[in-house]
């Protein structure tokens, strides 16, 4: 089986690695600071120790006061699987360095983050976006872009009392 | 006598051109017969299926996942069920485990038998392959009819188990199914492992080696046609698949042809799980009862299993609502593009295409 990696041991090996990299950790996961992102990801990569020689996903969370971008990495000798993650607070331009330095696998899935949720990655070679066109109006996977006119929702409209829409109010664009 | 200058130029191999498999688009920028330069051009199937799915329940997000990748249904199906049981700790019945292998690893046989045919025909094998593979996977599809309803779009998993319980003669009807299998991958290595026009086409064409498939997040049949036994199935077992005995194949020079011959022998080890799964299937229920409003606790999930076409991960994070917070597909055929440049630059156009088809693309999943 493969093993998850603690929050814990994954914030060790960072700090191993890049000292001062670590921006907080969770159960399972470990943020990494914006400005060392790129140093610790390569040193991870590099390391014999943790062996993350493999993107295995990358994408982008919005938390409506935060956006996350995901990093699930792993080691094909030593099987095992860890999450890093790194964040920003800026919603108007919501930049994060770009990895595909270091993961020539990232290049696209950062396209689609950016294509989708808006997110710069800052020094990628090629950020287009992917799916939509140029000039679409607004990010599709933010939280305050609506699926459809007037916000919505024909799955959850059969369950009474479960409807979402009682979220912080950000300036919905639609 | 001046020997004749050529300008670069672009073609477009796409949007719509049987070797895209699909509405997909590369530009390729030629000097002669050479490419120098590719450029993806892709989204004509985007559905934003990320973002419907946030305003759908667990359950209802079910039929999305057939619709990603049209050509194995089941496998987004149980990728999906595994990341909302692992999110919300829910565990599933020994029987069902055993039926989702069996569907799980009779898909991959469609798939691959989809995926060699079109394969060999693009390198120019025209027709007789494709419809000696279309043969026997129309008989698969009889019995993903004969279970689900459906052919292409089962919509068979369901969070804690499978919809419904294997339909009377089915392990009879499945039986014969696998028996015709052996036979159809024998014909095919026969008819095109040792042929010297397929050899011809497809060895040294689109080379990966080891590392760049690592770096470039490669899975599937292409991480293996490199060389590197990476198989999910075996690295990290769900669904019990610890308890069946199979090999993972792999290649060694990363060219199309070992791309080709990887699937081919999936394709024998998959005959061989399904022989195991029903000589040992055990009894008892196929589901796990779940409430349909299903909301699972804060937290966060990331499951993937091996599709046919690659590593297929869910990426689900919950914030105790009814639908997901966030939904996130890692889809095998996107990722496998990212290689897709450096494998054709420096060839032939007709190598590109041959490239493109070893990649074994479904452009539902590349665009979601």
């Amino acid at each position: 089986m493969t093993r998850e990696l603690t929050g814990e041991e994954l914030a060790a090996a960072a700090e191993r690695l890049v000292p001062g990299s670590v921006a907080r950790t969770e159960p399972h996961c470990c943020y990494i600071k914006p400005e060392h992102l790129r140093e610790t990801m390569t040193a991870l990569r590099d390391d014999p120790e943790m062996d993350l020689v493999y993107l295995a996903n990358l994408c982008g969370v919005d938390y409506w006061d935060r956006f996350e971008v995901v990093y699930h990495l792993h080691s094909f000798v030593k099987n095992q699987i860890g999450t890093y993650k790194c964040e920003t607070h800026d919603r108007e331009k919501p930049v994060i360095p770009s990895v595909v330095p270091v993961w020539h696998g990232a290049w696209m899935q950062e396209d689609e983050a950016y294509d989708l949720l808006g997110i710069v990655f800052e020094g990628h070679p090629n950020l287009y976006r992917i799916f939509l066109w140029d000039g679409y109006p607004g990010w599709p996977l933010r939280k305050d872009f609506l699926s459809m006119p007037g916000g919505l929702q024909p799955g959850l409209n059969e369950f009474a009392g479960v409807s979402r829409r009682g979220e912080p109010p950000v300036r919905m664009t639609e | 006598m001046s020997t004749i200058q050529g300008e670069p130029f672009i073609i477009n191999i796409g949007p719509q051109h049987p070797s895209t498999h699909g509405v997909f688009r590369i530009k390729a920028t030629v000097d002669g017969e050479r490419v120098i330069d590719a450029e993806m051009v892709m989204g004509y199937l985007h559905r934003s299926m990320e973002k419907l799915a946030e305003e759908r329940t667990y359950t209802q997000n079910i039929p999305f996942t057939d619709r990603t990748d049209y050509l194995s249904s089941m496998s987004n199906n149980l990728g999906y069920v595994l990341a909302v049981e692992k999110l919300a700790g829910i565990d599933v019945p020994d029987r069902g485990q055993a039926i989702r292998v069996i569907m799980a690893e009779f898909q991959r046989l469609a798939s691959h038998c989809m995926a060699v045919g079109a394969f060999t025909n693009d390198t120019g094998a025209w027709q007789t392959p494709i419809m000696w593979c279309f043969r026997e996977r129309e008989k698969v599809l009889d019995l993903f009819e004969m279970t689900s309803g459906a052919r292409l779009t089962c919509n068979y998993m369901r969070i804690g188990g499978v919809a419904f319980d294997l339909p009377k003669g089915f392990e009879e009807a499945a039986r014969k199914t696998l028996a015709g299998f052996p036979q159809l991958i024998d014909e095919l290595d026969a008819m095109l492992s040792g042929n010297e026009i397929f050899l011809a086409r497809t060895k040294g064409v689109g080379v990966l080696t080891p590392e760049m498939a690592t770096n470039a997040s490669l899975t599937g049949p292409m991480l293996r046609g490199s060389g590197i036994a990476w198989d999910i199935r075996k690295a990290d077992p769900y669904c019990g698949y610890e308890q069946y005995d199979f090999q993972i194949p792999i290649g060694y020079n990363g060219d199309s042809y070992d791309r080709f011959s990887v699937r081919l022998e999936e394709m024998r080890q998959s005959v061989k799980i399904i022989q195991q799964a029903l000589d040992r299937l055990p009894g008892g229920p196929h589901s796990t009862q779940v409430p349909l409003a299903l909301r699972p606790p804060k937290g966060e999930a990331y499951a993937r299993v091996e599709g046919p076409r690659g590593e297929l991960g869910y990426y689900l994070v919950s914030d105790e609502g009814p639908s997901p917070f966030r939904f996130h597909i890692r889809p095998p055929s996107f990722i496998n593009l990212s290689a897709l440049k450096e494998m054709t630059v420096g060839g032939t156009v007709a190598d590109a295409i041959v490239v493109l088809g070893s990649i074994d693309i479904v452009v539902g999943e590349i665009d979601r």
